[in-house]
């Protein structure tokens, strides 16, 4: 079994069967690593570290018999943890947490080009507003149901396998901030994944998404967010997960324009036509755009300005259509990256507070925007 | 709650396609800052905050229509100068018929109805423009559009072209409305405001047949 092996499912089988040689327990791993060394060229890609909140979230629910006692004892348990059932009812958690658990830590203060958390929303649905001067605009809502921080890894444990897209070396230490949407019955996901919401007090969510944060960002795990965190006026980024549209022809995926549809065309009106130039590197180059699955990628809007926050709610109304994922679906919400947009006042930090400022009023409007409750928009007489 | 918001301070009176529209908008280009367009509903659609009405007037010798949003803030007042239906569900076919028949004088004075009758629906039948036109009328079952005199072959294909079964589809119906559960939800949320808002235009109606006949005499 010499290793010059050239056909590709040679050496799979090759593969294989050193695989299957060093599962079994007696050889040393030494050795293991030798073979692999020598053999095993493409094994082991790609090298990852998973992170913690990787475990089996969702429970196979079996016919269990439970009998009514056994059924509302679960309740009382439930109900004794955490304070209440989980009910969320227009997008507003019901259950109340006990103060005593959640302390504030040591708050640290905002400075320029620091990174503090994003939220968790679901895109639910696009409404035209108008602006003062009678100019009609789209906005999407974006609900923040039941957000609450779950977890802070500092940036000396947290060792993710890639650090940054656009520069694999900068030195910046960010932290990890775990952040749970819309809690739901325990009852419903494994121990492993209940285990993740032990330290926080709050009860298991159904989406947990991270934010990378700079340490002085850092907030109480069971903390919650609210939609006031962002003010009216700024800018964010929303990272949705486009709509899945399956194995999409050319002329959808990339825009080709295809063929002539007559003029004797024959079988070539949504095809790609020619994909090489010929000549002298006489291939095709990697990266020609081909039919191939479309959508299901979490993409980035960026730039887009809070219109109008309802505090009630937490709804956030962002100026702008066609955020990745369409409506019902999740998003993510970061304060922008873009520099000529990003606020001059320091915003909340790390997060709004309810207990620390006034009470918001149910809706903040931002400058510009036409709140329905005022008069018509009347021009005046210029000269 | 916008559109109550909103319903607060314009009075959107109840119309219907067919009925004739007097609509004062703000206009930043205009010399007085405010038009007024008189004519006649042709369409009316969208839903909730998007919810739009074309109007249709013969200006000059010129077929104009102005698209409205009735939740638009810059529309100052609609005024119904005569309430009344029509035998279709949308004019759209005033385009391809004698301009007569969408001419309303800009001065129009508002006719009222008894109150508490039912809403008149104008058995009118619409003479076309010869061929061509912008749509193909015979393949819509037009109730209020005179016999249009073509070919038989038209007729014979539209009959070929048509989908009967699209009235039986019930999904389809679903799909473009709100259960009815929903809707009695969200009735219940907004009845009051709505029956305030209806009193008030009562009231208003009331005053304003009141002092007519005062003027008069």
């Amino acid at each position: 079994m010499a290793g010059c092996f050239k056909m590709a499912g040679m050496r799979w089988s090759v593969v294989r069967s050193f695989q299957t040689f060093c599962i079994s327990p007696n050889i040393s791993e030494s050795l293991c690593c030798l073979f692999q060394q020598v053999r095993l060229k493409h094994q082991n890609y790609p090298r990852l570290r998973n992170p913690i909140w990787f475990v089996k979230k969702e429970r196979t629910k079996y016919e269990e018999h439970l009998t009514q006692q056994n059924k509302s004892f679960i309740r009382d348990v439930v109900h004794d943890k955490y304070g209440g059932p989980p009910a969320i009812i227009g997008g507003v958690s019901t259950y109340q947490q006990s103060p005593l658990k959640i302390q504030p830590m040591d708050r640290g203060s905002w400075f320029l080009g620091c990174r503090r958390s994003g939220l968790i929303a679901r895109n639910i649905g696009i409404y035209p507003m108008w602006l003062k001067d009678g100019t009609r605009v789209l906005t999407t809502l974006l609900q923040v149901v039941d957000n609450h921080v779950i977890r802070y890894i500092p940036p000396e444990e947290f060792n993710p396998p890639r650090t940054s897209v656009r520069n694999p070396k900068s030195k910046r230490r960010l932290g990890c901030l775990l952040v749970g949407a819309e809690s739901a019955d325990p009852q419903n996901f494994t121990k492993e994944y209940c285990g993740l919401f032990k330290d926080s007090g709050v009860m298991p969510t159904k989406i947990l998404g991270r934010f990378l944060i700079s340490p002085e960002a850092v907030m109480q795990p069971g903390t919650p967010l609210y939609a006031s965190h962002f003010k009216v006026g700024d800018y964010v980024d929303v990272r949705g997960k486009t709509i899945y549209r399956g194995f999409q022809g050319v002329v959808t995926r990339w825009g080709f324009k295809g063929g002539p549809a007559s003029h004797g065309v024959t079988k070539t009106h949504r095809r790609p036509g020619n994909i090489g130039s010929g000549g002298e590197k006489a291939r095709v180059w990697p990266g020609q755009k081909m039919p191939g699955h479309m959508g299901n990628r979490y993409r980035i809007l960026n730039g887009l300005q809070v219109l109008r926050v309802n505090t009630k709610y937490n709804v956030i109304w962002v100026k702008g259509q066609g955020i990745p994922g369409g409506t019902n679906s999740i998003v993510y919400i970061y304060d922008t990256f873009l520099p000529l947009r990003k606020p001059k006042e320091a915003p909340h930090f790390p997060t709004y507070y309810p207990e620390d400022e006034e009470p918001l009023p149910d809706e903040i409007y931002s400058e510009n925007l036409h709140p329905f409750t005022a008069p018509t928009i009347k021009y005046e007489e210029n000269v | 709650m916008d559109m109550m918001n909103r319903r607060n301070h314009i009075d959107i009176p109840e119309f219907y396609v067919g009925s004739v529209l007097a609509v004062s908008s703000s206009n930043p280009h205009a010399p007085e800052k405010v038009t007024r367009f008189v004519g006649i509903c042709i369409q009316r659609g969208g839903c909730g905050l998007r919810a739009f009405f074309i109007i249709r007037n013969v200006v000059d010798h010129q077929g104009v229509e102005m698209f409205y949003e009735m939740y638009s803030p810059v529309i100052q007042k609609i005024e119904v100068l005569r309430l009344e239906k029509r035998l279709d569900n949308e004019l759209l076919y005033l385009r391809d018929a004698l301009p007569e028949y969408s001419t309303f004088p800009l001065d129009m004075e508002p006719e009222y109805l008894p109150e508490g009758s039912a809403i008149p629906v104008n058995p009118i039948k619409v003479k076309l423009k010869p061929r061509p036109w912008l749509e193909r009328w015979e393949r819509q079952e037009l109730k209020g559009v005179q016999d249009l005199g073509l070919p038989k072959r038209f007729y014979e294909r539209a009959a070929a072209v048509a989908k009967p079964w699209e009235k039986y589809d019930l999904m389809a119906e679903y799909r473009e409305s709100i259960p009815a559960e929903e809707q009695e939800e969200i009735f219940a949320e907004v009845y009051s405001q709505l029956h305030q808002l209806e009193v008030t235009r009562k009231i208003m109606k009331r005053k304003r047949t009141f002092v007519k006949p005062k003027k008069m005499g």
